[in-house]
């Protein structure tokens, strides 16, 4: 069996509890003290028996709108684009308010799924800290103030000779594109800028270079045998990680009808989610990158017969890989998340002479969701600083923040009259802009996008603007003197130009209709593959010498560009590899922290300027320390300001923006940080939690790694009468094989169980509420260890030992087989927290979400228990109050729903018509619940496999969640 | 409910004072109903009058002075005080808002020869001056300041409480000290009694505590269920048409109302008044503010659509008769232990539902063979925590 280990240290991290407040308060009764609390009691009860019942009103609609009914949701399709992730998605509003963001199953990109980002988008819908207001110099007023000045100084600007910057994100939405077009022909002065947060420009340049076209291309994992990664964390944060996990799993998915996967290797300086999936990594330092990419293409075109570039040998061998690409010929694929446009040319070579294009990555459906230029923002950003412009306009973006070279930015600002900032929310930006004009938020707005060539989408709005904003089109079409809605105006964009394309037998009102309800529309493209045409052996190459130490800046896949770092559901979100949240780190291997007698939480000082805690990491190239960007807002509400380091500064100030850094410098300091983490144990501690086994082993047997499974069974006696269900027997399998770890299951529980915010030091002292964790493992040399990660969630076992232990009766067993918690009950004993053997069941140790009678009870740090916040609560989970355990309920709510409209309808419940959240938010499809009483049931079939097994079962238990077995492919 | 340490802390330390404003609530025992009084502040600058007109105008309208027409008591039909009783004429507040933007002149035509069949029934003795319907006017004005009287004190109970109370220390200082009846079962017996009906209040009174069985109250709009579902027969699921289908009855919307009151305007027992106050707000384009009657904490879950679509409950097995009183009355007392009564004697309408059927089908099995003749809701799962509480 593979042997596991404890933690990089070898022992316990020790969690130091040191509840000040709860010492202070320490107090011991006695029995005068007792009496007289007893006729306190009864007194107040007679007191507040007499006192008057407060009156609640209730409100009907004036005229009730058709498809609304209260207290039952509604779901509408809409997209989410933040600049640098597309997501179609279903908005769920109740009552008026949005309540839960879901996929949307008709789009090809989120296939029903969504990421970590997109389902806590909704909560910075309800964020205090946004505008309230458009500003002028920082003082409130109201829109046409705004709206006369503006026009007045842009007009004078455009009679005279100075220019105008309009600089935005990447713009994949074809009606913003007219609108600013519509702007820059009222002002001829302007200039349209756009850049991402995190630049791929070298790849669109490369792909320039070799076919003409400026795009990403549409890469098809699933059709791949082999898929080699190079620093791509494709699966967490590299441009669609939600299709391209569905693509990944749809080919690493075994069954006993379907016996194969694919194989994945990552190429990587730093543990990232990806790569603690892939079948085999290879730790490279980040300089040794171009090296490696380039000699790899050099020993398949050898072999293929092609010309070769010219480059220093590897320092490691790469010819096993090499093989292994040549015998899955135009059945592999390659990508590399690299910054470095000759790197990426290579790759493109290496593809191309394995013939991918046209197999595994196409050009025919690319994606556009980036498309910044670094050369030429850079260039403007030279410009900017030297005085050129009259105006700027920001929209959709937070330079100041997240470019490379901020100083310019800011004294190009100072220099400037008429600066305008259209975020919705205070940023780093929008604070140096003499007026600020807030947008909606994307649930308020209309939009249209085009991610992909051929598939268009539409936004709708969900709620009336909670405060006094304007969606951004709409500001540049009052300002170029456009009098329309830009609902209109989408309409007729798509009417003149999308609606032609289709040759829809229907008239446009009915396309428009169906394409709103549907919120996309695809219409794929399929044509000839652009030709290759690039001679890569005249590729000179500029070797970077491996330095000392090195950095390696990635995208956070749970902060992402730090966009949303004020949404503390994200900021809450453990890493999906170390477990650490509510801070960025700088993640070290074990031999440098040997070497330099570092600990996890020590801090450092790097390039004298950034000054951070490190992690161990295990995993991690000997001399790369990776750190995640996006942290460190120093202008952000409560939740996201001063969170973390800012490592943008970190990145090169040239003009291609490369987030890896040679010639690093590091010292020690004496202080020490303590990271929050929701896993300071690492240990299986000898026993098989999860189990595994190779491809080979399971073709031949397809019980292998799991022959305990049978041998339990066997011997499993209890005492207590087994449990009959005459109806249904609600069951959950999860399969180890298709879970990544992304964590999107625990964000999606958060939003639908109104799970609260605790907070960073409530984490220190292991007190967080997620009702479900990801548990991460290590194994072998942890130089490269094997990672392995198993959802964890209530088991809702027949023979609960926490059922037992309840004094009050609190939880118990349903007849559907689920695991009962009633809140009301519970009186806070904690033994079933103390009896669960899975450690599933959470305590509220405050009053986290104000629903306690006791105000004095509310801990609240992160303004969750404002009115407004608190309007992201599901109305159909009881918010808890102080003192009461809670767990995983199965999501009972929509089980409850799902049976009600099934008893409405006269008809049987369908399989798969009960999703909980956390199976409809896994890009994954890992997490599949139903009834197995339901022979027929996809649950049932799964149950049925040689790969299930229980946790713990040797302890019977019986828990009704199933886990299937790891497989890994060892080529 | 857990107390907090902080908060047991607070309460010993200030135990007296706590105790002290327990007396002060006993005291003034705050039964009064709450009505919304819309303040308008700037009237007061506009009350010229000395108090000794208004002393009048409230004689006046109290019946108090002798006019031409033999003293007729307006307040007997338009209260002044606030009351929990169902009266269809407008109340002395509610005829000062609708009339305090008219001069008194058109006041008194108003009042002496109105428009309805119903007012000029009722005020057909009436004969007063112009200066006294001036003096009522103002008299009437002051209501938008000051609201309603509110009724006096409910004590009765609270002092019956405090009685047993003091009985219970006067035997028990007689008996151990004072001495002065010798035979001392008396002392027994009056203790036992006074302890028996001491607890027995405060277990009553804890009993009730959060729940509301009984629970009316006036609405902005006297709005009559009898009225409407008996006189006028009405189907409940006219107004309330999502009560088989969603969780909620669903209030009408006020277009549901105008349905029907697009054309009837005058009603046999509020006249015009009351109707007025739907059209004002349709005209306005403003939602009517109820006083929501039946409410469940919000630990429980309840859908109508369970109840009255699944289950073909009729809507009176929980609210009651409504449809034969003109004021609404939480009916049930909307216990958990009355949920569970019921969940546990009502039958099941199993034969006929293909969900039922085909999800319990050895059930349904046993149907077929006639060895089960009923389900009870509870053998179906219906005592299990979480189909009310999540």
């Amino acid at each position: 069996m593979t042997k596991y280990w404890k933690n990089v240290d070898g022992k316990l991290n020790s969690i130091n509890i040191e509840n000040k407040e709860l010492a202070q308060n320490s107090f011991h009764t006695n029995r005068r003290d007792f009496l007289k609390l007893f006729g306190f009691g009864l007194a107040s009860t007679f007191v507040l028996s007499r006192c008057e019942n407060i009156t609640h009103k209730a409100i009907p609609f004036f005229i009730k709108p058709e498809e609304i009914t209260p207290s039952m949701s509604n779901y509408y399709a809409s997209s989410f684009f933040d600049g640098d992730k597309y997501n179609s998605i279903l908005v769920k509003v109740l009552d008026g308010r949005p309540i839960k963001i879901e996929g949307n199953n008709l789009s090809s990109i989120s296939q029903g799924a969504t990421n970590s980002i997109t389902q806590s988008s909704l909560l910075s819908l309800y964020d205090d800290t946004r505008y309230k207001e458009p500003k002028i110099n920082g003082i409130d007023t109201n829109w046409a103030e705004v709206d006369e000045q503006i026009i007045e100084q842009l007009n004078k600007i455009n009679a005279g000779k100075g220019k105008i910057a309009l600089i935005t994100s990447s713009i994949i939405s074809p009606s913003t594109k007219k609108v600013i077009n519509d702007f820059i022909k009222k002002y001829p002065a302007t200039e349209h800028i756009s850049y991402d947060s995190i630049s791929v420009s070298a790849l669109l340049d490369a792909n320039e270079q070799c076919f003409s076209k400026r795009f990403i291309p549409d890469y098809q994992f699933n059709k791949a045998n082999i898929i080699v990664g190079i620093n791509a964390d494709f699966l967490g944060s590299w441009l669609s990680p939600i299709e391209y996990t569905k693509q990944y799993v749809q080919n690493r998915k075994v069954s006993n009808d379907k016996r194969n996967m694919s194989r994945h290797i990552q190429i990587e300086s730093g543990m990232s989610l990806t790569g603690s999936n892939a079948d085999e990594r290879i730790i490279i330092s980040s300089s040794e990158e171009q090296n490696l990419v380039a000699n790899l293409y050099n020993y398949i075109a050898k072999s293929i017969g092609e010309k070769e570039v010219s480059v220093s040998k590897p320092a490691i061998d790469i010819s096993k890989l090499g093989d292994e690409l040549i015998q899955n010929k135009e059945k592999s694929i390659v990508v590399c998340g690299s910054n470095n446009t000759e790197t990426q040319i290579i790759v493109n070579s290496i593809n191309k002479i394995l013939g991918n294009y046209g197999n595994t990555i196409s050009f025919n459906n690319a994606l556009l969701t980036k498309q910044g230029n670094d050369f030429m923002m850079y260039d403007f950003v030279n410009r900017f600083e030297k005085d050129e412009y009259s105006a700027v306009i920001f929209y959709d973006c937070n330079p100041v923040f997240d470019y490379s070279n901020t100083e310019k930015f800011v004294s190009g600002i100072k220099n400037i009259d008429l600066t305008v900032s259209l975020s919705s929310i205070p940023d780093e930006t929008s604070v140096l802009t003499k007026y600020v004009c807030p947008a909606n938020n994307y649930l308020e707005s209309w939009n249209d996008f085009n991610p992909k060539i051929g598939l268009y989408s539409l936004a709708q709005p969900c709620i009336h603007p909670i405060f006094n904003t304007r969606q951004e089109q709409e500001s540049l079409l009052k300002w170029s003197g456009i009098h329309e809605e830009y609902y209109k105006f989408i309409k007729d964009t798509w009417k003149s130009e999308i609606y032609t394309k289709t040759n829809s037998v229907f008239d446009f009102e009915s396309f428009w209709n169906k394409t709103l309800q549907d919120g996309i529309f695809e219409k794929p493209i399929n044509s000839t593959e652009p030709e290759f045409k690039f001679d890569v052996s005249s590729l000179k190459i500029e070797e970077t010498s491996k330095s000392e130490y090195e950095v390696q800046l990635y995208e956070s896949v749970n902060i992402g560009t730090g966009k949303y770092a004020n949404n503390p559901w994200l900021q809450e979100l453990p890493d999906p590899v170390s477990k650490v949240c509510w801070d960025n780190y700088a993640a070290i291997s074990v031999a440098m922290a040997n070497e330099k007698s570092l600990k996890t939480g020590d801090v450092i000082k790097i390039n004298d300027s950034i000054i951070i805690p490190v992690l161990v990491q295990p995993g991690q190239s000997k001399n790369t320390i990776s750190i995640a960007l996006g942290y460190g807002r120093t202008v952000a509400g409560k939740s996201g300001k001063d969170v973390g380091v800012n490592v943008y500064p970190l990145v090169p100030k040239e003009n291609l923006r490369k987030y890896s850094v040679t010639n690093i410098k590091i010292d020690k300091t004496n202080d020490f940080r303590e990271l929050a983490t929701t896993q300071s144990h690492d240990s299986m501690e000898g026993r098989d939690i999860i189990r595994e086994t190779t491809l080979e082993e399971y073709q031949e047997n397809p019980s292998a790694g799991n022959e305990r499974h049978k041998e339990i069974e066997e011997q499993h006696q209890s005492l207590y009468k087994a449990h009959e269900y005459k109806g249904h027997h609600w069951a959950m399998a999860v399969d180890l094989n298709s879970c990544i770890g992304c964590n999107v299951c625990v964000i999606a529980c958060s939003t639908e169980n109104n799970i609260p915010i605790v907070g960073k030091e409530e984490i220190k002292h292991a007190h967080e509420m997620h009702w479900m964790r990801i548990d991460r493992y290590y194994s072998g040399d942890p130089e490269n260890p094997e990672v392995i990660r198993q959802p964890v969630m209530c088991q809702h076992c027949d023979n609960a030992p926490c059922e037992n232990v309840c004094p009050v009766g609190a939880t118990n067993h349903s007849s559907e087989g689920l695991n009962q918690m009633a809140y009301n009950r519970c009186i806070g004993t904690r033994y079933c927290n103390n009896n669960c053997p899975y450690k599933v069941r959470r305590f509220n140790w405050f009053d986290y979400n104000n629903a306690d009678a006791l105000g004095k009870n509310t801990v609240d740090k992160h303004g969750m228990t404002k009115d407004l916040p608190r309007m992201v609560l599901n109305p159909d989970v009881t918010v808890r109050a102080k003192g009461v355990i809670e767990k995983c309920s199965f999501c009972i709510q929509r089980i409850q729903e799902k049976k009600l409209k099934a008893k409405l309808e006269n008809r049987v419940l369908q399989d798969g018509e009960i999703k909980t959240a956390c199976q409809q938010a896994c890009p994954a499809n890992a997490i599949v619940f139903g009834d197995i009483n339901n022979k027929n049931s996809e649950v049932y079939k799964l149950f049925d496999q040689e790969r299930r097994y229980h946790l713990l079962e040797e302890i019977n238990t019986l828990p009704s969640v199933g886990y299937l077995t790891k497989v890994k492919n060892k080529g | 409910m857990q107390l907090d340490l902080s908060m047991k802390r607070f309460i010993f330390n200030n135990l007296k004072i706590i105790s002290l404003f327990i007396g002060l609530f006993y005291f003034f025992d705050l039964q009064v109903f709450a009505q919304e009084v819309d303040s308008n502040k700037n009237l007061q600058s506009h009350n010229l009058f000395k108090t000794d007109d208004l002393k009048i105008g409230e004689r006046l309208f109290l019946g108090l002075i002798k006019t031409e027409d033999n003293t007729i008591n307006c307040a007997s039909c338009h209260n002044t005080t606030v009351i929990d009783t169902f009266n269809w004429n407008p109340s002395a507040l509610e005829i000062a808002i609708s009339t305090q933007y008219i001069d008194s002149a058109a006041f008194a035509n108003m009042l002496l020869n109105p428009l309805t069949k119903k007012i000029s029934e009722a005020h057909k003795n009436v004969k007063l001056s112009a200066e006294q319907i001036v003096l009522i006017k103002q008299y009437l004005n002051n209501f938008i300041i000051s609201g309603l009287e509110k009724p006096k004190m409910h004590i009765t109970r609270l002092l019956f409480f405090i009685f047993l109370i003091v009985l219970f220390v006067v035997a028990f200082i007689d008996l151990t000290f004072t001495k002065k009846i010798k035979f001392k079962p008396i002392h027994g017996l009056i203790m036992i009694v006074t302890l028996f009906f001491i607890f027995k209040i405060i277990v009553e009174d804890a009993i009730r505590l959060g729940r509301t069985k009984d629970f009316a109250s006036l609405q902005t709009i006297k709005f009559s269920h009898k009225v409407h579902a008996t006189d006028n027969k009405i189907d409940c699921f006219y107004c309330h048409h999502t009560a088989e289908t969603a969780k909620s009855a669903g209030i009408p919307s006020t277009n549901v109302c105008m349905n029907c009151h697009e054309l009837v305007r005058e009603g046999t027992n509020s006249g015009r008044f009351e109707i007025n106050k739907i059209i004002t707000n349709w005209e306005k384009e403003q939602s009517t503010h109820w006083i929501r009657i039946h409410k469940l904490p919000d630990h429980v879950f309840f859908s109508h659509a369970q109840h009255a679509g699944v289950g073909k409950l009729d809507c009176s097995e929980c609210h009651g008769k409504v449809e034969e009183s003109h004021l609404l009355r939480q009916y049930s007392d909307l216990s958990m232990g009355w949920c569970l009564d019921c969940h546990r004697t009502r039958k099941v309408n199993f034969l006929g539902n293909e969900y039922y059927e085909k999800t319990f089908k050895e059930f349904h099995e046993k149907f077929k063979k006639n060895t089960l003749d009923s389900l009870t809701v509870a053998e179906l799962g219906g005592v299990n925590c979480m189909k009310c509480h999540y």
